[in-house]
C-alpha cells in the first residue's frame, strides 16, 4: 500500500517535471525543429512564395549553388568573403592575450579603468559601431585617410572593405576577449611563476610556457564562439559596407536570395550547408572541451 | 658593483612600466576616440562633416541634428518598441528557463539527459537556417510589421540560460527543498519561494546579456519590420541613414549616439557587475 503510494508520488513528480520543461520543448519544436525541417524540405524544391510554384527537384538547388552561371559566383564569393572575415578571430585573440597578459602583471595599476574602456564597444549599439567606423574609413572625408594623407578606397574596394571590417571587428571584439583571458589568467596559481622564477625564467618564457598553456580553456571557448559568430555575420554587410560586393557574406546571400528574390529553394540549400558547417564546429567544441579538461 | 646592478635593474623595470602604460594609453585612446568623434560630429553642420581633411572638432557648433532626429523618424517610438520586445521576453523567458532548469536540476525528469542534449543541439542551428520558414509562416498570418515574431520565440526560454541555471542550481543543497517538501510545499511553490530567490544573481547575470543581445539585434528586426512606426531602435537608425541617402552624417551620428547612450549609461553605472557576470556566463571563473 505504502509502496504504491510512493510510486504514485514519483509518477506525479515526473509529470510535474515534464510540465515544467514543456515551454522549453514547445519552443524548441516550433521555432527550431519544425522550421529546420521545413527549411530542409524547401532546399529540395524550387519553392517561390510569390509565383506559388513548388516542385520537388532533388538536389537541383544544391547543384545550382556550385554550377549555375549567375548564382555560382555569388555563392562562392560569399563563402570566400566569409572565410576571409574569419581572420578576425585569430587576430582578435592574439591581441587580446597580449593585452590581458600586460594588464595582469602585478605592477600594473588601473586595471579596472582600462577594462571598462576596452569593454565599451560590447555594450554599444551595433548600428553606432558600424556607422562611426564607416565614417572614419570613408575615402574622401574619412578621418583615417586624412590622418595618413592617403586616398585609400576602404569601402569600395572588394578586398579592402574586408580588411576594414576586420579592423573594426577586432576593435569591437577585444574587450570581451581581454576580460575572459584576464579571468583565465587570474586562475593560474602564483606558485607556477615563482617556481619558474627560481629557475631563472624570463617573462617571455613564463608567458609561453605557463600562461599560454594554462589559458587553453579560454582559448578554445574564444575560438569556437568566434568561428560560430563569424560564420553568421550579416549586420556588418548592410550597416558598415552598405552591401558592397566584396563584403557580402553567406548569411547575406541567404537573405538576399531568400527574402529578397523569393528563391526559397536556393537560399534554403545554402542555409542548410551553413548549418552543417556550424554544427560540425560546435560538435568539435564539445569534443575539445573534454580534451581541455583532461589536460588541465 | 652590486649596487649599480640593482640600480640599472630598477631603471629597466621603470622603463618597462613606462612602455606598458604608453601602450595601454594608446590603446585606450584608440578605444575611446571613435566615441569622441561620434559625439563631436553630432554637433557639426552637415557640410562640415563631409569636408576633407583632419577636422575633429566642429568649427560652428550646432544642435540642429538633435532637433531633426525626432522629426524624421519616430525615435521615441523606436525605444518604446525595443522595450516592448525586451520586457516580455526577458521576464517571461527567464521565468520559463528557470522553471525548466528546476525540473532538470532538482526533480525526477524522465529522459533528462537526452532531453537536455536535444534542446542544446538547437543552439547549434544558425538563425539563417530557420528564418525563411519563420518569415513565410508569419507573413501568411499577417504578422510582418508586428513585434510578435520578435517576442514569441523568446517567451519559451533560452537554452544557454537553462544550461547555466542547471549548473548554478547544482550548487544549491537539496536539503532546503526537502525541508519544504516535508512542510507540504508543492514543487511549484518551492520553486517560487525557495529556488527563485536563490537564483537571483544567476538570472541577473544572464538577463543582462540577453537584454544587450535583443537591444542590439539587427537581423531579425530588419527582416520583419519595414514600417518606421513599428521598428525597433537598430533598424530605425538604419532607416534614418537611408532616408537621408547617407549624406547627413551629423544626423545619422546623432541617431547612433542616442541609441547607444542608454546602454552605455547602465553599463558605466554597473560595470563591476557586468565584469563578474561576463566571467560567470562564460564559465571561466
Amino acid at each position: 500500500m505504502k509502496k504504491q503510494q510512493g510510486s504514485k508520488l514519483i509518477k506525479r513528480e515526473k509529470l510535474t517535471a515534464l510540465a515544467f520543461v514543456s515551454p522549453l520543448i514547445i519552443g524548441f519544436v516550433v521555432f527550431t525543429l519544425v522550421c529546420m525541417v521545413i527549411s530542409f524540405a524547401y532546399s529540395f524544391t524550387n519553392f517561390n512564395p510569390i509565383s506559388g510554384r513548388m516542385k520537388f527537384e532533388w538536389f537541383a538547388r544544391y547543384a545550382e549553388l556550385f554550377t549555375h552561371p549567375t548564382y555560382k559566383k555569388a555563392f562562392l564569393d560569399s563563402i570566400a568573403n566569409t572565410l576571409f572575415l574569419l581572420l578576425t578571430t585569430p587576430l582578435c585573440i592574439t591581441v587580446s592575450i597580449l593585452i590581458a597578459a600586460l594588464m595582469n602583471s602585478k605592477k600594473f595599476r588601473g586595471k579596472t579603468v582600462f577594462r571598462v574602456i576596452l569593454y565599451l564597444p560590447a555594450v554599444t549599439s551595433v548600428v553606432a559601431v558600424n556607422y562611426i567606423w564607416r565614417y572614419m574609413f570613408e575615402e574622401n572625408y574619412g578621418l583615417i585617410n586624412a590622418f595618413f594623407h592617403t586616398h585609400i578606397p576602404w569601402l569600395t574596394d572588394n578586398m579592402l572593405v574586408k580588411v576594414a571590417m576586420i579592423i573594426k571587428n577586432v576593435w569591437s571584439g577585444i574587450g570581451v576577449q581581454v576580460i575572459l583571458f584576464m579571468a583565465g589568467m587570474q586562475n593560474i596559481s602564483d606558485e607556477f611563476y615563482e617556481a619558474a622564477e627560481l629557475d631563472g625564467a624570463g617573462p617571455v618564457y613564463k608567458f609561453f610556457r605557463i600562461t599560454l598553456p594554462l589559458v587553453t580553456p579560454v582559448l578554445f571557448y574564444s575560438i569556437i564562439t568566434g568561428l560560430i559568430g563569424g560564420f553568421q555575420i550579416f549586420a556588418d554587410v548592410e550597416l558598415f559596407a552598405g552591401g558592397q560586393y566584396g563584403s557580402r557574406t553567406i548569411v547575406h546571400f541567404i537573405r538576399n536570395y531568400g527574402i529578397g528574390q523569393n528563391l526559397y529553394g536556393l537560399a534554403s540549400a545554402a542555409s542548410f550547408l551553413l548549418a552543417a558547417v556550424i554544427m560540425i564546429i560546435t560538435a568539435l567544441q564539445f569534443k575539445f572541451n573534454k580534451w581541455v579538461e583532461y589536460t588541465d | 658593483m652590486e649596487q649599480t646592478i640593482r640600480k640599472t635593474n630598477k631603471t629597466v623595470k621603470i622603463l618597462v612600466l613606462c612602455v606598458m602604460y604608453a601602450v595601454m594609453i594608446l590603446l585606450a585612446f584608440t578605444m575611446l576616440f571613435p566615441y569622441l568623434y561620434m559625439a563631436l560630429t553630432t554637433f557639426k553642420p552637415m557640410e562640415e562633416a563631409v569636408r576633407a581633411g583632419l577636422h575633429v572638432f566642429p568649427e560652428h557648433w550646432t544642435a540642429v541634428a538633435y532637433r531633426e532626429v525626432w522629426k524624421l523618424v519616430p525615435f521615441g517610438r523606436g525605444i518604446l518598441n525595443t522595450l516592448t520586445v525586451e520586457i516580455p521576453v526577458i521576464v517571461v523567458g527567464t521565468f520559463t528557463s528557470a522553471l525548466g532548469s528546476f525540473a532538470f536540476a532538482k526533480m525526477r525528469l524522465p529522459c533528462a539527459r537526452v532531453l537536455l542534449l536535444t534542446l542544446m543541439s538547437g543552439m547549434m542551428v544558425p538563425f539563417a537556417a530557420l528564418f525563411l520558414p519563420q518569415y513565410q509562416i508569419y507573413s501568411s498570418m499577417g504578422l510582418t510589421n508586428n513585434l510578435l515574431p520578435l517576442i514569441l520565440p523568446g517567451l519559451f526560454g533560452n537554452i544557454s540560460m537553462v544550461f547555466f541555471f542547471i549548473q548554478f542550481m547544482g550548487g544549491i543543497p537539496n536539503a532546503l527543498l526537502e525541508a519544504a517538501k516535508i512542510d507540504g510545499c508543492g514543487y511549484f511553490k518551492s520553486f517560487i519561494h525557495i529556488m527563485l530567490p536563490l537564483l537571483w544573481p544567476a538570472m541577473a547575470a544572464q538577463g543582462v546579456f540577453w537584454f544587450l543581445g535583443i537591444w542590439n539585434d539587427y537581423f531579425a528586426p530588419s527582416i520583419y519590420l519595414t514600417k518606421t512606426e513599428v521598428m525597433t531602435l537598430q533598424p530605425l537608425i538604419n532607416r534614418l541613414n537611408a532616408t537621408q541617402g547617407g549624406r547627413d552624417l551629423p544626423l545619422v551620428m546623432t541617431g547612433a549616439f542616442l541609441s547607444s547612450i542608454p546602454l552605455i549609461a547602465v553599463y558605466l553605472a554597473f560595470q563591476k557587475y557586468f565584469m563578474s557576470a561576463l566571467s560567470i556566463t562564460s564559465g571561466i571563473k
